[in-house]
């Protein structure tokens, strides 16, 4: 029974190994080690590493705080957080259902479908110029629009260097 | 003499049998020894026990995946505190983040950790995404755990954007004014989906509710059973190693 067991594994990694032509190169060779405790140390040293980080910029930094929310008050500019900023921005650009809706609508459906749409089998860089060209010019606009929201935007959202170069 | 002896003998014993009984193995000093730990401890067995060097090079995974998740766990963590000394009503909820500055013990640095862990986490799996893009790790086998990522994704995203509410500062309140506010752009179902979120026109005593409820037990909850699967089905659909 065990063996037979064991010749179906081997015979389904067969089958996988001839049905994905992805892996960049054949690792088959590649030296086993025991995770435990390599690996685990490994990720205990990223943990503690991120402990420390997290502990020094907490000592330093104080998370923000401001007056007591008052609905009768707005704030100008009243700024979503910082990751919908590149949103925000869109919407003072775009009309809103553009911005709102669909843009974010499409970029998740997007994502999803990403594996289904992108037929390139090959993970080489080299091979696939397209796909990283775009998901880099994506990521390059996305950033820029959350700089441009967090850093860039004043009053009634109008465009404002104050912010950053400090003269206010 | 004797009799101490004897007794020390015992204590000996009934020790080393509460270590074997935690432990079923000596120290993991030889490869087997080692492999035998990594299978038999609960806590580790959500590693494969042997991987190949290829799997786990730091340059290849850069440790996003594992940096976010340890994230989430110090995001538990320090929740679990704040949770002891927050009320999320709108008579104490601000009145309570100045306690947990100045009158909770280590209040306002755990305060801190968990806002700066959020913002970290929220960065971590931004880069994990761009890393698995960068290596084609989504394709064949792995589309479907690539979906279930991308939904980790929107759920931080939400957690961070419920949590920011709960201090109920004059930030907080008007940034999720404005978050709220793009969800009533959507035809037909924007403003319910909004009125649905808020309990609400405006963001109010029931909104505040609903993020707090959402933000300490719905989505991490749903994210949780995510990971758990997103975890499981990078060991199943194979690692994507080497590049």
């Amino acid at each position: 029974m065990a063996t037979e067991a064991r010749e179906r594994i081997e015979a389904r990694r067969r089958l996988q190994r001839a049905e994905t032509p992805l892996a960049v190169r054949d690792d088959s060779q590649d030296e086993m080690i025991v995770s435990f405790p390599e690996f685990v140390f490994k990720e205990f040293i990223a943990s503690v590493a991120m402990t420390v980080f997290l502990l020094i910029v907490s000592i330093w930094l104080d998370a923000p705080l401001l007056n007591r929310a008052n609905p009768g008050m707005t704030p100008n500019p009243s700024k979503a957080p910082w990751y919908f900023l590149g949103l925000q921005e869109l919407l003072s650009r775009f009309p809103p259902l553009m911005a709102g809706v669909a843009f974010p609508t499409f970029v998740i459906v997007l994502m999803i479908l990403l594996p289904y749409l992108d037929r390139n089998p090959s993970r080489r860089p080299a091979e696939r110029k397209v796909a990283i060209i775009l998901f880099t010019l994506y990521m390059l606009i996305a950033v820029a629009l959350v700089l441009i929201g967090t850093f860039f935007r004043g009053e009634a959202w109008t465009w404002n260097w104050g912010l950053v170069l400090g003269s206010g | 003499m004797k009799v101490l002896g004897a007794a020390w003998d015992e204590l000996y014993s009934v020790m080393a049998q509460m270590v074997q009984g935690l432990f079923r193995h000596g120290l993991p000093l030889t490869d087997k020894i080692a492999a035998r730990t990594a299978l038999t401890n609960f806590f580790l067995h959500i590693h494969p026990v042997r991987v190949r060097r290829s799997w786990i090079r730091m340059s290849y995974t850069l440790c996003l995946g594992g940096l976010s998740f340890f994230l989430f766990i110090v995001l538990t963590v320090t929740g679990l505190y704040l949770m002891f000394y927050y009320v999320p009503s709108v008579e104490h909820a601000y009145q309570d983040m100045y306690d947990l500055k100045f009158v909770v013990t280590f209040g306002g640095v755990i305060r801190n950790m968990h806002r700066w862990a959020a913002h970290a986490m929220v960065i971590t799996v931004w880069l994990h995404v761009a890393r698995v893009f960068y290596t084609g790790a989504y394709k064949k086998p792995r589309e479907f755990n690539w979906a279930i990522g991308t939904t980790l994704l929107l759920i931080t995203l939400l957690l961070s954007f419920t949590g920011y509410l709960l201090p109920w500062d004059q930030l907080s309140i008007w940034a999720i004014t404005v978050g709220t506010n793009m969800a009533r752009y959507a035809p037909i179902a924007g403003p319910y989906t909004r009125y649905l979120m808020l309990g609400g026109k405006v963001v109010g005593a029931n909104a505040l509710l609903r993020f707090y409820v959402a933000h300490v037990v719905g989505l991490p909850l749903v994210a949780f059973l995510l990971m758990v699967v997103h975890f499981w089905r990078v060991r199943k659909d194979g690692f994507s190693g080497g590049l």
